[in-house]
């Protein structure tokens, strides 16, 4: 009996649970984040309803950091919404990583998932590989999409409360937690040079645009050049790919 | 509380534009993946994308001061080590010390 309870698969309940409790880590780098960004949007006169209702549609943190300073500072309408498009252009390459596993997902169905798709939940839904379900997939993006919700919204209504989050090291926990997920993907020194052309394209590219979301394009496109050509290089000599090592 | 449920209908317009295209990128990997034919070279670089997006993402505040750049090398080597909480929260603690310190 127990031998068989052991072998059965993860029911859909059990896999939402996995993830929900999978995103805590996560949750504690992004609450305070959502706090400071409510913060902010308070003291760029935006009300907690303003602030949930873009939390609540477009749920994507650094865009909306972006959004709420260029508001602050009177940037017109269709500059914000570009400016929204620019930081989220990533997501392009985060989706078609993940391609494989939406191949079969009917394309309603894929196109309600994804919205929840954040750089965190892609990094916990890679992690899962071949085993990542739909209900997995949800646990992770509600219960991220709910501590979103609400760290922004009480951020907005705590207003000014926060006058120096750096001083407590919050402003850390963003970096810290992009750092973890990062070794995460840790495949030996093949991954370095990569990573490395990706760390001064975007130090490069911060440095001629601050604030902007071009590091990241700039980071993303030298790292993809990199493997490329070694990918390439690789190929020619047995048919395998650096993706031997993966 | 009737402040908090004021509605900027100029900022929910702005909103509204920034959720379309948010969500247009979000659906538009897969959809424009599944029409192209990846060659190997294609393959290793979409691969390397997610640590190079993620190494982008940190690079220029990681290294922006060295307490944080010291605290972010803490982090890498103990990542892999302790549970993600754990790390994040050491990390955390080692930074506000690092600051004070330098």
């Amino acid at each position: 009996m127990s031998t068989d309870t052991l072998t059965i698969p993860a029911s859909p309940r059990q896999e939402f649970a996995l993830g929900a409790i999978h995103c805590l880590p996560v949750m504690a780098g992004a609450v305070p984040f959502g706090f400071l960004l409510g913060s902010l949007a308070a003291k760029a006169g935006l009300s907690p309803l303003d602030m949930g209702l873009m939390s609540a549609l477009v749920f994507a943190g650094s865009s909306q950091f972006v959004a709420v300073e260029l508001l602050d500072k009177g940037t017109a309408g269709l500059a914000v919404v570009g400016a929204i498009l620019l930081v989220n252009l990533r997501h392009l390459l985060l989706g078609a990583t993940l391609e494989p596993r939406f191949r079969g997902v009917a394309p309603a169905r894929a196109g309600l998932a994804l919205f929840f798709m954040t750089d965190e939940q892609w990094a916990l839904a890679l992690r899962r590989g071949e085993g990542l379900t739909l209900a997995y997939w949800y646990g992770v993006g509600v219960t991220l999409y709910l501590a979103w919700l609400a760290s922004t919204v009480a951020g907005t209504l705590a207003g000014a409360l926060i006058a120096d989050p750096a001083a407590w090291g919050l402003d850390f926990t963003f970096i810290a937690v992009f750092l973890c997920l990062l070794a995460g993907f840790w495949r030996g020194v093949g991954s370095l040079p990569p990573w490395l052309a990706s760390a001064a394209a975007a130090l490069g590219a911060h440095a001629l645009s601050p604030g902007g979301p071009w590091h990241i394009l700039a980071g993303a496109l030298a790292g993809g050049a990199v493997a490329a050509w070694r990918g390439r290089g690789q190929g020619k000599g047995q048919g395998k790919g650096s993706a031997g090592d993966a | 509380m009737l402040e908090a449920l004021h509605l900027d209908w100029s900022i929910f317009a702005i909103v509204l534009g920034g959720a379309l295209v948010t969500w247009l990128t979000r659906v538009g990997g897969p959809w424009l993946i599944a029409r192209v034919r990846l060659g190997p070279s294609a393959s290793a670089a979409l691969e390397a994308t997610p640590g190079a997006v993620l190494v982008a993402l940190v690079a220029p505040a990681a290294l922006s001061r060295p307490s944080d750049a010291l605290a972010a090398a803490f982090v890498c080597l103990i990542a892999r080590r302790v549970p993600m909480v754990v790390a994040v929260a050491a990390g955390v603690v080692a930074v506000v010390l690092l600051r004070s310190l330098l």
